[in-house]
């Protein structure tokens, strides 16, 4: 896809962003491998390893048993040995039984080596509430940010999908790439080119005036279809995808929020101690007591049941509201 | 009778497909079970086959081309003399769907 | 095997080594191999210059054993920028990979997988050398040890696993806190060579990896060892010791240095000339190795944030 003049961007699934992605970079470094549970011929949860299975075979695309800790651990060591693997742990809940080795291994071999070893692995999983039940619905990505050494992306869109994946790849330290279930479902545009997201940079997804609404992942969409309505009602809202959790893209927010001089933090996880907590407290030591208000899950286990899933995790009225009460 | 051909659930999470291939031309004619056309879903191939006899009188999709869940993707009739009409949103309007399974 | 000399040299060397350095005041808590020399010189002996050892924290013996300058190993061990990883990782996180030292990981059983995903990325590149790592009866309760073995055992990994049974998790002896009367009948499970041998005897040690590793190395897939030591000392130089003096006094008499050396002596292939010749050598050794740390600086404060992204 290289070299061709980019006309017009390709549309494609979500997970075929990701396919795409990890393909084209197997293709150029013989060190990327693949490991995880049914990314083999099964092509992955999401069929978001599809395809690779059969280009690559069973050595550089490899079904692991039910063994998060070890997996991830084999994938930091492997990636301290030479190679650039990418761990799929199908969902973000089990990312906890792999924390030893990310945390204690990979995010801090450079660091324990004095710069002599590092540790390039991507772990790949899939956070978010879609029915699933209390121990398969958690976004943690806020649990990460907090760990020196480990980058953290969340894409929101197919393009970043595929841009981040790239850039994850070619990281030379460990990097936590979080996509989202109901992501999936979706479809948009990717560039034709070959192009890299920068892993430290948010997008401003929608130019606004009168609040800022700092978000990530699939909340993304939930907030640019709260702020639709809101504009209806008079209400400019600026909204910035974060993308980069760790590092955060301090620069991009301070920016938008020294026009707006209002902040909400919008996220599926939980509020204490999450991503918008630190979104806020930054922006406090910019700015010091402008508004703010953080929407998160409710302080609660997200339920399998739809009507309990649906009370705890933020929606597009939520949004609205929470956006209202700080312009009021 | 005219009827428009859209998928109003494939799958609960479905919003957009893609359509691969089309089996038929214009003017083919389709008995019930018949293969009309293999759609991509973000999870899954499905095959939309007839439920009704049917002419097929207009593609609105082509292959490769991504529709939205609800969007008519063709127009059928019972006889091929029929007026059909020629694009979406005309048959957007059409009130029947045709049976397909 | 190599230079029977050059083996008693080493193990002599690592005692020698962690005697200085457990003397002197400024070394922090330490995680001492005293009475367990013949394992990791064993182990060692069998390793060759492609391969790659990891340990776990108590690491001095495996880093002297598999060559890491006693010098920058000293450095590292006191926090000095000469050390093997700038004086930032301390014994827990030694690492040397250029003469075939992986590391150390100071997290038990933590280092496991770890080895694996080495071995694996030797599999995947098609580099040669195998892949050896070291872990205590303590490691052998954690769950990953289950989840390593069978990775390794269906991927035929080139892995050898050694664990060194010194019968002690701190003050909490194996018999109290593992079923297995035999700690390698577990590995049988994964159908991989399994043997448990005497790692008090630097001979029996060094055979049993001569002949493990020879398996691993022609691609049989991985191998397990256990080897039963005695740890002389206590958890480490600030935990307290919980045995009778006549106790350690009665395991001290098996010193695996002593028994080596006597049989050494006992078939005439070397005599008391030798072992003086080697002790004033390994003297010399490790006064240059304290002399070499000690004339290297702490690093500044401002390397906190150095080598973290």
């Amino acid at each position: 896809m290289s070299g061709e003049p980019s006309l017009s961007p390709l549309r494609l699934f979500f997970r075929e962003a990701i396919a795409r992605s990890v393909g084209e970079e197997m293709r150029r470094d013989p060190r990327v491998i693949v490991m995880g549970q049914d990314v083999g011929a099964f092509g992955g949860s999401y069929r978001e390893f599809s395809g690779l299975f059969g280009e690559f075979g069973g050595a550089r695309v490899r079904d692991t048993p039910v063994a998060e800790a070890a997996m991830v651990g084999l994938g930091v060591g492997a990636a301290a040995a030479g190679l650039r693997p990418l761990v799929s742990i199908t969902y973000m809940d089990f990312m906890m039984l792999g924390l030893d080795p990310l945390v204690n291994y990979g995010a801090k071999l450079r660091y324990k080596t004095g710069g002599r070893m590092t540790a390039p692995v991507v772990i790949k999983t899939t956070a978010g509430a879609k029915g699933q039940g209390v121990a398969h619905s958690q976004c943690i990505e806020a649990w990460l940010m907090s760990v020196p050494g480990l980058k953290v992306v969340a894409p929101s869109t197919v393009a970043d999908a595929y841009g981040l994946m790239k850039a994850a790849l070619r990281e030379e330290g460990p990097v936590v790439y979080v996509d989202h279930k109901r992501l999936f479902p979706s479809a948009g545009e990717a560039p034709r080119d070959e192009i890299l997201t920068p892993i430290g940079q948010a997008c401003i997804r929608r130019a606004g005036s009168d609040l800022t609404i700092a978000t990530h992942g699939y909340m993304t969409g939930v907030v640019l279809e709260a702020v639709d309505v809101l504009a209806g009602e008079g209400l400019s809202c600026e909204v910035v995808d974060l993308r980069t959790l760790s590092p955060l893209d301090v620069t991009t927010l301070s920016a938008s929020v020294g026009r707006t001089r209002r902040l909400l933090t919008v996220e599926e996880g939980q509020v204490t101690c999450g991503v918008g907590a630190e979104v806020a407290a930054r922006m406090r030591e910019s700015f010091g007591a402008v508004p703010m208000a953080r929407l998160g899950a409710l302080a609660a286990p997200v339920s399998f049941n739809p009507v309990l899933e649906a009370a705890c995790i933020p929606d597009a009225g939520r949004v609205c509201s929470a956006a209202r009460a700080l312009c009021g | 009778m005219i009827y428009k051909v859209s998928l109003q659930a494939v799958a609960p999470d479905v919003g957009e497909i893609r359509v691969l291939e089309w089996h038929g031309a214009h003017g083919a004619r389709f008995e019930i079970g018949d293969l009309i056309v293999e759609l991509e879903t973000h999870k899954a191939l499905v095959e939309v086959r007839a439920g009704q006899p049917g002419v097929l009188r207009r593609v609105l999709a082509e292959a490769g081309e991504w529709a939205r869940i609800g969007v008519p993707l063709a127009v059928f009739s019972d006889r091929e003399d029929e007026p059909a009409p020629d694009d979406i949103e005309a048959a957007a309007d059409l009130m029947v769907d045709f049976v397909i399974d | 095997m190599p230079d029977a000399v050059a083996l008693l040299r080493k193990m002599m060397l690592i005692r020698a080594f962690e005697e200085a350095l457990a003397r002197r005041p400024d070394h922090g808590f330490q995680l001492l191999s005293t009475g367990e020399e013949a394992v990791s010189v064993g182990l060692c002996a069998a390793l060759e210059s492609d391969d790659q050892l990891l340990s776990g924290g108590r690491s001095i013996g495996a880093a002297l054993a598999r060559g890491v300058d006693p010098g920058r190993l000293m450095a590292e061990l006191l926090g000095r920028t000469e050390g093997t990883n700038r004086g930032k990782g301390g014994r827990g996180h030694v690492a040397d990979p250029g003469v075939g030292f992986f590391g150390a990981h100071a997290v038990v059983g933590g280092n496991l997988s770890i080895a694996a995903g080495v071995a694996l990325s030797r599999q995947v590149l098609g580099a040669p050398g195998i892949v050896a790592v070291m872990f205590g009866d303590g490691a052998f309760g954690a769950g990953v040890l289950h989840e390593t073995l069978n990775i390794a055992a269906i991927w035929r990994l080139p892995l050898l696993f050694v664990c060194n049974n010194n019968q002690l998790s701190v003050s909490t002896p194996r018999s109290a806190v593992l079923a297995p009367k035999v700690l390698s009948d577990l590995a049988r499970a994964y159908g991989m060579p399994a043997r448990t041998v005497d790692g008090m005897s630097l001979e029996a040690v060094a055979d049993a990896a001569a002949d493990a590793a020879r398996g691993v190395r022609a691609g049989e897939g991985p191998a397990f060892l256990e080897l039963e030591s005695l740890r002389f000392a206590s958890h480490s130089t600030s935990a307290r010791e919980t045995r009778d003096r006549d106790v350690l006094a009665k395991m001290r008499t098996r010193c695996p240095i002593q028994r080596f050396q006597g049989a050494l002596m006992a078939r005439g292939e070397i005599d008391e000339g030798v072992v003086a010749g080697l002790r004033r050598e390994i003297d010399l050794a490790v006064a240059d190795a304290i002399a070499f740390a000690e004339a290297s600086p702490f690093p500044a404060p401002g390397e906190a944030l150095t080598d973290v992204w």
